[in-house]
C-alpha cells in the first residue's frame, strides 16, 4: 500500500463554498486512492452535502468548525475574531500533525496568515512565497505545460537577496515536480538582462544564483519575456509580483472585452471571430486556470495550495491533486535539501575566501 | 462417506443438466423435521462479495476465464460471511452469474472457507436456447422468484440481504421484503412484473409463489455495497432498513448495533480489511464517522463497540498482532473521529414510506438505458 497522505481542505472558503468544494473533494477521494481528505467546516452542512455526491466514505472525513471567514473580511481582524474559523482549524490540524497538506479557496490573506502563524518555515528559508501560474507562448516539461510560475506574488512585499535566492530554489523544486520539468529555467525579473541591472537585492541575488549548479539559473529577464515563456520560474518580490500578476490579468480581460466589442461592432469582425472560434476555444482550454488547481504557498514545512476564490469542483479536485503530488514528491523535503546544499556551498565559499584573504591557501589559478 | 458419494452421484445429472441449460437448480429446502433457521442472510456475489468487473466485453471475457484463485473477495466480506454463518443461521447466495460458472464460484467460496446452504445461479443458456433474450438482462423476474422459492423452502424469522449498487438490488430486495411482509398486493406485484418486462409464464410463477408465501415482516435489514460509489442519498427513499455501505466494516458496525454481531466478530472483519492492505486504521475510523454522519449508527453504539472491542482485544482477539498499535491507541483514534463531528446532529433517515415500485422499475430501466448509451454496462 502507498503511503497515505492526509489533505486538509477548508470546505467553507471560496465563492462557491461549500457545495463546489465538497464536490471537488468527493471527486478527489475517488481519484486518489492513497489520500485521505479532511473537510473542515460546519459538520451538519458537510454531512448533508457529502451523501449527495459520488465519493469514497472511507477516504473523506469531516472535522467540525463552527465558523468561517468570508472572502471580503480583513484577514488579521477576522482571524482574531474567529479563532474557530474553518481555515484556522484546518491550519491547526496540519500544524499538530493530523494532516499533511492544506488546500483552501477562501480568503487569501487569512489563509496565508493562518499558516504563517502556525506552521514552521523550512530550514534555510527566511520568508514564504506565494506562487502563481500564467500562460505563456512556450511550453515546458514532460506534460507540455503551457504555464510558467511567478513568485512571490504577495506573501513577502519587501525582500532581501537571500529571500530571492530562496524563492528561486522553491519555485524550481515546485516546477520540477508539478510540471515534470527536469531543469526548469529560473530567472530574476529585472529592468534589464544585464547582471548589474535592477535593485540592490536583485543584483546581489543574481551574483548568488549565477554560481549555483543546483538550479538552472538563466539570469535576468524583463517584463516582456514573461508571456513569451523565456523562463519557467520567474523570481521577484511580492510587491512587484503582485503588480505584474494583476497587470497580466488586466491585459487578458481587456483582450476579451475588445473581442466582445469587435463582435458587436461590425459584421466582418464578427465573421472573423467566428472563423477563429476553434482556435480561441483551444487557447481557452490551454490557459484554463481550473486545470492547474491553485497557487502554492512555498517555504513552509507543509504544502499549502491556494485555489482560486472562484474555484469550481474541478479546480478544487485539481488543487487537491497538486497537494497530493507535492506530498508524494516530497516537495518540502526537496526544497529543504537544496537550501541546505546552497547553504553549505556558501559556507565553503566563505571559508575559502577567508583563507585566501589570510594567505593560508594559495591563490586559485585562472583555470580553476 | 457412502451417503455423500451417493448424493454426489444422484445430483450429477442435475449438475450436467444445469450446465447445458436444460435444468434449473432448485435449492433443497429444509429436510422434514429440521428446525427452521433463526436468521437467513441472502448474498449476491458479483460486486457484492466478489470484486467483479463487467463494464465491458473484455471484462466479461476476463471474468469467464478466471479460475477460483484469481477471483477476489472484497476486504472484510469473507470474515463477515463466516461470522454470519454461525449459530445455525442460513446463508443463501443468489447470483446473476451464469450456471456455467458454478464450479469456479463454488471453488472460490470453498477456498475462502465459506459454507453456504443455497447457491442459485442464472440459467442464461436456457434463456438463449428458448429465445428469451429479454430475460438475459432481467433482474426482477430472475432474483425475486429465486428468493421467494428459497423462503418457501426454509422460512427464517429474520432475514438480512446483501446486494450492490450495480444493478437493481435495492428495488428487488425492498420488493421482496414488502411482499413477504404483505405490504405489496398481488395486483401491485403484477403491475411491477409488467413494468419489469417479465415473460408471462415467469410472471405467473412469481405471482403463484407470492400467493403461497406466509406473511411475516422478516426482512429487517438490507445492505447495498456501493461498488460504483453511488451517492448514498439516492438510497434514502428505501427507508432506514436499507443501508448503503462503502465497505464491510460499515456493514459489521450496523449489524453490531442490530445485535447480530458481537464486538469480537466486528474486530475480525476489521482485521481482514487491514490484512488486505487496501485499508488502514484511519480508513476504518473514517468509515465509522461516515455511518454516524449518515445517521445509520449512533455515536453511543460506536462508543460502546469501542469499549466492548477493547475487552475482546484484551481477551485475545488481537493476540499475535504485533503489526498493530495497542488497542487503546486504536480505540482513541476511533473516538477522536466521533469527536471531530462536534455537536452536529446526524442526518435524519426518513421513515419508511410505501414505495411506488412501478415508477422505480421504470426509472431503473431509464437509468440503465442512459448508462448503455454512455458505454457503461
Amino acid at each position: 500500500m502507498l503511503a497515505m497522505h492526509r489533505i486538509v481542505v477548508d470546505a467553507m472558503g471560496g465563492d462557491h463554498a461549500p457545495d463546489e468544494i465538497v464536490q471537488g473533494a468527493a471527486e478527489a477521494s475517488l481519484q486518489l486512492t492513497s489520500a485521505e481528505i479532511i473537510l473542515v467546516g460546519d459538520a451538519a452542512v458537510l454531512g448533508r452535502l457529502l451523501p449527495r455526491m459520488r465519493h469514497d466514505g472511507a477516504r473523506v472525513r469531516v472535522h467540525h468548525a463552527p465558523t468561517h471567514i468570508e472572502m471580503d473580511e480583513k484577514p488579521a481582524e477576522a482571524l482574531a475574531a474567529k479563532p474557530d474559523a474553518s481555515i484556522a482549524i484546518a491550519a491547526d490540524l496540519v500544524a499538530r500533525g493530523e494532516g499533511d497538506a492544506l488546500v483552501s479557496a477562501g480568503n487569501t490573506g487569512a489563509s496565508v496568515l493562518a499558516c504563517a502563524r502556525r506552521w514552521k518555515l523550512l530550514d534555510g528559508v527566511q520568508r514564504a512565497a506565494l506562487a502563481a501560474v500564467f500562460p505563456t507562448e512556450l511550453r515546458r516539461g514532460e506534460k507540455d505545460d503551457p504555464f510558467s510560475l511567478i513568485l512571490d506574488v504577495g506573501a513577502t512585499v519587501d525582500v532581501t537577496a537571500e529571500d530571492l535566492v530562496g524563492f528561486a530554489v522553491m519555485g524550481s523544486a515546485y516546477a520540477k515536480l508539478v510540471s515534470g520539468n527536469r531543469r526548469p529555467r529560473v530567472a530574476l525579473l529585472s529592468n534589464g538582462t544585464e547582471p548589474n541591472k535592477g535593485t540592490v537585492e536583485v543584483i546581489a541575488a543574481h551574483a548568488a544564483l549565477v554560481g549555483t549548479t543546483e538550479l538552472n539559473f538563466i539570469g535576468n529577464i524583463e517584463g516582456l519575456d514573461i508571456p513569451r515563456g523565456v523562463a519557467d520560474v520567474v523570481v521577484t518580490s511580492g510587491f512587484v509580483g503582485n503588480v505584474v500578476l494583476k497587470m497580466l490579468e488586466g491585459v487578458s480581460e481587456t483582450v476579451v472585452r475588445l473581442a466582445r466589442y469587435a463582435h458587436k461592432e461590425r459584421l466582418a469582425w464578427r465573421l472573423g471571430l467566428i472563423a477563429l472560434s476553434s482556435a480561441i476555444d483551444q487557447l481557452k482550454s490551454i490557459t484554463d486556470w481550473q486545470q492547474y488547481g491553485g497557487a502554492p504557498l512555498l517555504g513552509f514545512s507543509h504544502p499549502f495550495i491556494k485555489a482560486h476564490g472562484r474555484s469550481n469542483a474541478r479546480a478544487v479536485t485539481n488543487a487537491i491533486k497538486v497537494a497530493h503530488k507535492s506530498l508524494a514528491g516530497n516537495l518540502c523535503g526537496n526544497i529543504a535539501r537544496t537550501m541546505a546544499e546552497l547553504d553549505e556551498r556558501a559556507r565553503r565559499t566563505s571559508r575559502r575566501d577567508g583563507a585566501e584573504a589570510s594567505g593560508a591557501m594559495p591563490p586559485r589559478s585562472a583555470g580553476e | 462417506m457412502a451417503r455423500s458419494l451417493f448424493s454426489r452421484l444422484t445430483s450429477l445429472p442435475v449438475q450436467i443438466g444445469e450446465r447445458i441449460g436444460l435444468l434449473d437448480h432448485v435449492p433443497d429446502g429444509l429436510a422434514p423435521g429440521q428446525r427452521p433457521p433463526r436468521h437467513t442472510f441472502r448474498w449476491d456475489l458479483d460486486k457484492t462479495y466478489l470484486r467483479t468487473e463487467f463494464d465491458s466485453l473484455k471484462d466479461l471475457a476476463k471474468n469467464a476465464m478466471q479460475n477460483a484463485a484469481d477471483k477476489q473477495a472484497y476486504p472484510g466480506a469473507t470474515a463477515l460471511l463466516r461470522a454470519l454463518h454461525q449459530d445455525g443461521n442460513r446463508i443463501c447466495i443468489v447470483s446473476g452469474s451464469p450456471t456455467q460458472m458454478r464450479q469456479v464460484l463454488a471453488a472460490k467460496l470453498r477456498l475462502d472457507g465459506i459454507e453456504y446452504d443455497e447457491f442459485v445461479l442464472k440459467n442464461n443458456l436456457k434463456n438463449i436456447l428458448r429465445g428469451r433474450f429479454r430475460a438475459l438482462r432481467a433482474q426482477i423476474p430472475y432474483k425475486l422468484p429465486a428468493m421467494l422459492q428459497s423462503r418457501l423452502g426454509a422460512a427464517a424469522d429474520c432475514e438480512t440481504l446483501f446486494g450492490d449498487d450495480a444493478e437493481a438490488d435495492a428495488i428487488i430486495y425492498c420488493l421482496y421484503a414488502d411482499l413477504v411482509a404483505g405490504r405489496v398486493s398481488l395486483a401491485d406485484l403484477e403491475r411491477v412484473l409488467v413494468a419489469s418486462r417479465a415473460y408471462d409464464d415467469d410472471a405467473e410463477r412469481i405471482l403463484e409463489l407470492a400467493r403461497r408465501m406466509p406473511k411475516h415482516d422478516a426482512v429487517q435489514r438490507m445492505f447495498i455495497h456501493l461498488d460504483r460509489k453511488s451517492p448514498p442519498l439516492g438510497f434514502r427513499r428505501f427507508g432506514p432498513r436499507l443501508v448503503p455501505v462503502f465497505n464491510y466494516f460499515q456493514a459489521a458496525l450496523v449489524l453490531y448495533q442490530d445485535k447480530v454481531l458481537s464486538a469480537r466478530q466486528v474486530i475480525f472483519v476489521a482485521l481482514e480489511m487491514l490484512d488486505s492492505k487496501q485499508y488502514e486504521l484511519g480508513h476504518l475510523a473514517t468509515s465509522v464517522q461516515d455511518v454516524i454522519r449518515r445517521g445509520r449508527v449512533t455515536r453511543e453504539s460506536a462508543l460502546q463497540l469501542s469499549e466492548e472491542a477493547g475487552e475482546a482485544a484484551t481477551s485475545g482477539a488481537l493476540s499475535g498482532r504485533t503489526d498493530l498499535p495497542p488497542f487503546e491507541q486504536i480505540s482513541q483514534a476511533f473516538r477522536e473521529r466521533v469527536r471531530e463531528l462536534g455537536t452536529a446532529a446526524p442526518a435524519a433517515v426518513d421513515d419508511y414510506e410505501q414505495l411506488d415500485y412501478v415508477r422505480l422499475v421504470d426509472e431503473e430501466h431509464e437509468h440503465r438505458r442512459s448508462r448503455r448509451k454512455q458505454g457503461i454496462s
